[in-house]
């Protein structure tokens, strides 16, 4: 990815302008920052924001999208510009082989499993080596992707009930929930969960692949974006659960950082910007890639993914989804 | 796919760093814009020569011609490589079959101050036009061509594509 350009976080409320060929971010009690527009890469929203249409203009023509984030921790939408990277015969590929059954099952399947490999790796081996099994003999005779979903829940509600095992009570998720998320565990998974979602589909944008055909969730959802969800399978697991495991056991997440009602609970604003500086700074951080010879960062491991599948449509190579190596 | 009036410039350039590489390029895989390098590419072409438009020649893109029937093209590399003759001939081929008495190229290497003049002789004609047919042909296969050897990989903006596993 170009070293110039990069993500842009805003985690406080703001209104971007447009000052010739730059953005003009202008908060409340802060001063003004210009970015030149080829400093950008994408840009998640965090906090409220404002926009108008020279801004988008702007940013169509530069191939940049905004993520926003909803103030309630969910994934609410992207300003995604009409200009992609599709090529017709990658596409053409990629729906030839989501309408072949055997081969988008195949593709399916493999998902599932590196989902669960990974979910696996950062919760517990040994706890969930028997789920990991019970997973693998059913994702073998799973034969619709509805199927592969159910071996998949049963799995994740292993791992969640291992997971309450290692968190404090305030922050156990009994059970996984969304819209609104009941606890503050479920909120700090919904919001993570919602930044990766954003990421991959700036990924796949830069790939030729056609971010509405996917193999694993249906192609029909109201979701328009369905590749984006089966490629965020593997990588939730590296942010979401990791993360909620490390920064409770060091003590990092505390009650303030949430505001909980009843029976829901969101982020707090220094909730916010606790989570989005913790997640930024994971996503920078490198690995070194096996058969690229380099450090490759977290960030770019998505991306790569992402260029693998397309491989996988156009050349027919095999496609291994991405599993922690390390 | 593509007939002979389309081939462009950057299908000479891979077409002679590899074949994969144009195979894919012609399959709108086009990572390059996310590749480093390639920027680099493009800030050279921003600030060294300012004073000349770019010559928009149906698929070919000049730098300039000059008053003397002589094709310019600035280069970001530091050498000149098999890759950007090909290219040069190409141009000048492109220009001559629109009727200009074209003299030939010269390269520009302003990272190492270096120009090297290629005259347009029959030879360099008769290359450009081999040149066009093998691209085609590429065009029309049906499988990808392998991958080269590592270690000639090195700089291509395709790595992370070919060789991610
Ligand atoms: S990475 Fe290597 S094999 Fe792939 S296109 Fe570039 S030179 Fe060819």
């Amino acid at each position: 990815m170009p070293t110039a350009a990069r993500t842009y976080w805003l985690t406080s409320p703001c209104r971007i302008r447009r000052k010739d060929e730059s953005l003009v971010i202008e908060r409340e009690a802060a001063p003004k920052v210009h970015i030149p527009i080829t400093d950008v890469r994408d840009i998640i929203a965090c906090a409220e924001t404002d926009i108008n249409t020279a801004v988008v203009s702007l940013l169509n023509r530069h191939r940049i999208s905004v993520h926003l984030l909803s103030y309630y921790g969910d994934y609410a939408g992207s300003l995604v510009t009409s200009d992609t990277s599709t090529s017709g015969q990658t596409v053409l590929a990629q729906a030839n082989l989501a309408q072949q059954p055997s081969a988008s099952m195949a593709i399916a399947r493999s998902l599932v499993d590196a989902c669960a490999f990974n979910v696996r790796r950062v919760v517990d081996r040994q706890l969930l080596t028997a789920p990991y099994t019970t997973l693998q003999a059913s994702i073998k005779e799973a034969e619709t992707p509805l199927h592969l979903m159910g071996a998949e829940g049963t799995f994740r509600r292993s791992a969640w009930e291992v997971i309450d095992t290692k968190l404090p009570d305030w922050l156990q998720l009994h059970g996984r929930s969304r819209r609104p998320p009941r606890n503050a565990g479920n909120a700090f998974i919904s919001y993570v969960n919602g930044i990766i979602y954003a990421r991959v589909l700036s990924a796949v944008r830069l790939t030729p692949l056609h971010s509405g055909i996917a193999f694993l969730h249906s192609s029909l959802e109201r979701q328009r974006h369905s590749l984006v969800l089966d490629l965020a399978e593997m990588f939730k697991p590296l942010f979401a659960e990791r993360l909620l495991l490390r920064m409770a056991s060091r003590k990092q997440l505390k009650k303030h950082h949430f505001d909980t009602g009843t029976n829901q609970a969101m982020l707090s604003e220094a909730g916010r910007k606790l989570v989005v500086q913790t997640v930024r700074d994971e996503l920078a951080t490198s690995v070194n890639h096996r058969s690229l010879g380099r450090p490759v960062a977290y960030d770019e491991l998505i991306y790569l993914d992402a260029l693998a599948l397309t491989r996988h449509c156009l050349e027919g190579t095999r496609y291994k989804p991405f599993r922690i190596w390390w | 796919m593509i007939s002979d009036e389309d081939v462009g410039g950057v299908h000479i350039k891979y077409l002679h760093h590899c074949r994969r590489q144009l195979w894919l390029y012609l399959r709108g895989i086009r990572p390059e814009h996310l590749n480093a390098t390639v920027q680099l590419g493009e800030a050279v072409h921003d600030s060294s020569y300012p004073r000349h438009s770019p010559v928009d020649l149906g698929a070919a893109k000049l730098d300039f011609v000059d008053g003397h029937q002589w094709v310019h093209e600035v280069k970001s590399s530091s050498r000149p490589t098999d890759a950007d003759r090909a290219q040069a001939y190409h141009y000048c081929h492109q220009l001559a079959r629109f009727g200009n008495d074209v003299k030939g190229a010269i390269l520009h290497y302003p990272a190492t101050r270096r120009t090297v003049r290629l005259p347009y002789t029959p030879e360099a004609t008769a290359q450009a036009e081999e040149d066009i047919q093998e691209v085609l042909s590429v065009a029309t296969a049906l499988t990808s061509p392998d991958r080269l050897p590592r270690n000639r990989c090195r700089g291509c903006s395709y790595i992370d594509y070919c060789w991610t596993e």
